[in-house]
């Protein structure tokens, strides 16, 4: 009848393809997954799948891979970030005044983030080839010695290097914007007050950037924690599972295991964590607004 | 001084950061008897026979399918994308509608591990009949660009001013209307620069394409690791290196064409969002 | 035809009532100019009579016809922003058509509609231009010239003149007088602007707060304001406004500082009397109704704005010749021409009672 609502009316229809394609293609799958999280299920009785209660969930959490996968996930996530944005940061605020002047730099530092991280993990298979790899080759010819970076002890360290030359950009490229949005008002008045580089750095820049730091962390830390592309293809999983992140041990379980129902089990485990962790910093973060406001 | 050791510094991070695919590039050139004896970065002889076997067609590896693949699974994945969200961007920032719930429910995607999908994604898909079909990747690749998209799409709105809706009812405009005809070629930079980010980020997409494809549909990234494993006697180096600067280069030119609208979208989707 | 009337018309956001019942008749052709502070409601109701904004409780009638849930273009009405609001990638003749197109005119039709419209806005030479190569005038011509090409009954008028500078605006004035002559169109037209208010209206409505204290022709809210809001909202310089009282001879007091000679009816009790700064004189100390010493100056060309302070009624400002001569800080009279002055009692209501 009224104005207004004939209005919501026609918004509501635009948001219908919207939202009828997420029920599909999310929303059937999730109540799949809750599904066959409880049922015993195999390749062969996938559509009469038997409820037998929680004794999935049981598997996966008796399972010393899960614990692994998830420590590693963790671990990998949390170092990466750091190191991503800590590099980052320092490259953006100390080349900025390079940057600022000539705009292909940043195009040049910019490349790694195109190449698909599958890709990157591949050719890490060759820079790291201890015949055909140039890495080994100038270990030897420089030093006289070269070792095993994808072995046991060395893998995961090799891994957290290659993710972080990656998406370090991605870190430098949101600090460089922060950092060029200051107004200069600000870093003059500080200077009008007698701050030194350092602390105008210390007191001013850094504060201001702040909530773009948390950003970033927040980002590269989800990223790192979600890992599958380079990490599959450079190592699999291993050696002998110490490089399985949690997604890649969903994906072995399911395809390598056939175990649909630890598989799934385990999905449902990281989805609930996941939306209650994403949920709870949305909390925050409005809660920061408003007390902002 | 100062200027010098930042320049120094920046070498060393460029040349860092694109150490893989500078040795990539090199390698590709070189012969499989110069691969053998010389694994450094310089090429002394420089050929293109590593990009002729790529190109060459066997039955069990064919390039130009992966790359028609890829090229097709993109398309769909970004357009389909960007279709869904536009409307539903002006929905939510003209109408408010989800923009408590829909909004950062589509946002939260982008963090939110896709293997947790993947499973009944590929169960549904096998009694479709999408299971290693162009159409069913493409469908999955929109799911991932959704929220960028959206994020990008809303932002943009928001920053029209509304009167030039009201200035469109007043017109007689319909919402549909207003949005086809007003707001979605005012838009244009800013569906240009989702349809490039989702097309980057489909190309780029690995873990999908390696589920929910066996043979048909094998997009190249997946397909790109098939010439690793491609003879008996070991990797053919120099090949596979062909092969991943042909995958890698398609975004890496359009990334350094729109390179500005990237970077000032990712920042819009990081800190916006 | 063009009569609009709004009955008992309210806006709530959620608790919060943004227009209170509000009645308004206007006349077929009339040119009503809404008026009032920042904040008070002024783009609210206009767009509650476009239909931009729902109208939660009462009626809005347009030519009689209760169109209180109708969409925009069922009122038949046109809007002309602040902003203008042109679509940016449309050329002005695209901008001008677009409501006829979507109202499936042909494009013969069109054309011709907006040819004439151009013609009467001067805007023919700039039919195929777009909106960023137009000036802020030629913008606002534009954003006119789409209202009318769809001969609406009614113009509404959001600020239309406040983005051009001063010069402009002034020519722009001029146009949106002429073009309502010769239209003869109802107008609706919101400003803050005291002379387009005073130039253009019929009769001004004054809105406080989402009610209306006041509605007029100029004159009428120049000379007799209703309450204390309206006389130092209407006019500028501002009216000044004196505290006073009467005594027992039924004259009025100025808290003692001396007797401004009017015979009051016996009910009357005014506490605040109201000056406009052209009906103050100055002069010699002792003749004046009151006295005080010069504070400051303001030389405005045709006049001279005195600021004469008095302990007990604060500070006065007199409209004086330009060539006036006082020193500050000299002592000085201010005579109040009592035929001109207006009294409010404590309420803030007018008191007339005058004989
Ligand atoms: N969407 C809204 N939700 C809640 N309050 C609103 C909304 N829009 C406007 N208001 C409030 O309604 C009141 C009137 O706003 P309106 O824009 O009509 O004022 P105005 O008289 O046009 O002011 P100005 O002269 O500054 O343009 C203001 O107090 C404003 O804060
Ligand atoms: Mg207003």
């Amino acid at each position: 009848m009224n104005t207004q609502r004939a209005h919501s009316s026609e918004f509501r229809l635009l948001v219908t393809p919207l939202v009828l394609f997420l029920l599909v293609f999310l929303g059937f799958p999730a109540i799949v997954n809750l599904i066959y999280s409880i049922s015993d299920v195999s390749f062969e009785t996938l559509r009469q799948p038997r409820i037998t209660g929680l004794s999935n969930f049981a598997a996966v959490w008796n399972d010393s891979a899960f614990w692994q996968a998830s420590w590693f996930s963790l671990r990998f996530g949390v170092l990466t970030a750091l190191l991503e944005c800590g590099l980052g940061l320092f490259l953006a605020i100390f080349l900025s005044p390079l940057i600022e002047r000539r705009s292909w730099l940043m195009a040049i530092l910019m490349l790694p983030l195109m190449v698909a991280p599958a890709l990157v993990g591949l050719m890490y298979r060759l820079v790291l080839h201890e015949f055909a790899g140039p890495v080994p080759y100038y270990l030897w010819a420089w030093f006289g010695a070269s070792f095993s970076f994808l072995g046991p002890t060395s893998a995961f360290w090799t891994l957290i290097v290659v993710e972080t030359l990656q998406w370090t950009p991605f870190a430098l490229l949101l600090f460089y914007m922060a950092y060029r949005a200051i107004p200069t008002e600000i870093v003059e008045a500080s200077a009008m007050d007698g701050a030194r580089r350092w602390h105008l750095l210390w007191f001013i820049e850094l504060p201001l950037m702040a909530p773009t730091i948390v950003v970033a962390l927040l980002i590269r830390f989800i990223d790192g924690f979600r890992v599958f592309d380079n990490v599959y293809v450079l190592t699999g999983s291993g050696p002998g599972g110490s490089t399985a992140s949690l997604s890649i041990y969903i994906y072995e379980a399911f395809f390598k295991q056939g175990a649909i129902g630890k598989a799934v089990a385990a999905s449902v485990i990281l989805f609930a964590v996941s939306f209650a962790v994403l949920y709870g910093l949305n909390l925050i973060a409005s809660r920061r607004k408003g007390a902002v406001k | 001084m100062i200027n010098a050791l930042r320049w120094l510094i920046f070498a060393i991070a460029a040349l860092g950061m694109n150490f893989p695919i500078l040795v990539t590039l090199a390698t590709s050139f070189k012969s499989a008897r110069e691969l053998s004896t010389n694994p450094g970065l310089w090429v002394q002889a420089p050929t293109l026979d590593n990009y002729f076997a790529v190109f060459q067609v066997s039955d069990r590896l064919n390039i130009f399918l992966y790359l028609f693949n890829s090229i097709t699974v993109a398309f769909i994945g970004t357009t389909l994308a960007v279709v869904l969200a536009l409307p539903a961007a002006y929905a939510i920032a003209r109408g408010k509608l989800g923009e408590r719930t829909l909004l950062p429910f589509i946002v939260n995607l982008r963090a939110v591990p896709l293997i947790i999908f993947a499973i009944p994604l590929y169960m549904m898909f096998q009694w479709l009949a999408l299971l290693d079909t162009r159409l069913g990747l493409g469908l999955i690749l929109s799911i991932v660009n959704l929220p960028l998209a959206l994020v990008i799409l809303v932002n943009a709105i928001r920053d029209l001013p509304a009167e030039l809706d009201e200035a469109a009812l007043m017109d007689g405009a319909s919402r549909a209307q207003i949005l086809l005809s007003v707001i979605a070629p005012v838009c244009r930079p800013a569906i240009v620069t989702s349809l490039i980010f989702g097309f980057i980020t489909a190309w780029n997409e690995f873990l999908f394409g390696l589920m929910l494809t066996t043979s048909k549909a094998v997009p190249i990234t997946v397909g790109a690791s098939f010439f690793f494993a491609a003879s008996g006697g070991g990797v053919q180096w120099g090949v596979a290196s062909a092969v991943m600067v042909v995958g890698a280069l398609p975004p890496i030119l359009l990334g350094l064409i729109m390179y500005r609208q990237i970077s000032g979208s990712m920042t819009a989707g990081a800190v916006k969002g | 035809m063009g009569t609009i009337s709004l009955r008992q018309a309210g806006k709530q956001y959620g608790a919060v009532e943004i227009i209170k019942d509000l009645d308004m008749e206007i006349a077929d052709g009339e040119f009503v100019v809404i008026v009032g502070p920042s904040g008070c409601g002024k783009s609210t109701l206009l767009r509650m009579i476009a239909g931009l904004e729902q109208t939660t409780s009462g009626q809005i009638l347009i030519d009689g016809r209760d169109m209180t849930a109708a969409s925009p273009v069922e009122r038949k009405l046109a809007m002309v922003f602040q902003s203008y609001a042109l679509y940016p990638h449309m050329t002005v003749r695209q901008n001008m058509g677009f409501g006829l197109k979507l109202a499936r005119l042909s494009a013969g039709k069109i054309k011709a509609k907006v040819d004439a419209a151009a013609d009467r806005l001067k805007l023919t030479p700039l039919l195929d231009r777009y909106p960023k190569e137009l000036s802020g005038g030629q913008r606002q011509r534009v954003a006119i010239g789409r209202a009318i090409v769809r001969e609406p009954v009614g113009f509404l008028f959001d600020e239309p003149l406040s983005n051009l500078d001063a010069a402009l605006r002034v020519d722009m004035r001029l146009e949106i007088a002429k073009l309502h002559r010769t239209l003869g169109a109802t107008m609706i037209y919101v400003t803050h602007d005291q002379v387009e208010a005073m130039t253009l209206a019929d009769r001004i409505v004054v809105l406080k707060d989402g009610r209306v204290m006041q509605h007029g022709s100029p004159h009428e809210l120049y000379q007799n304001p209703a309450n204390l809001f309206v006389a130092q909202f209407i006019g500028s310089p501002k009216m000044n406004v004196l505290p006073c009282q009467r005594n027992g001879d039924g004259m009025l007091d100025l808290s003692g500082e001396g007797i401004v000679d009017l015979a009051l009816s016996s009910s009357a009790a005014p506490v605040h009397l109201g000056a406009r700064p052209e009906h103050l004189s100055l002069v010699a100390p002792e003749s004046g109704h009151c006295r005080g010493t010069v504070e400051a100056r303001e030389y405005l060309g045709g006049t001279t704005s005195v600021f004469v302070r008095n302990p007990k009624l604060g500070l006065i400002n007199v409209s004086a010749p330009a060539e006036t001569q006082f020193g500050i800080g000299e002592t000085i009279g201010v005579r109040i021409d009592n035929s001109r002055l207006s009294l409010f009692d404590n309420t803030g209501t007018a008191v007339r009672t005058l004989r």
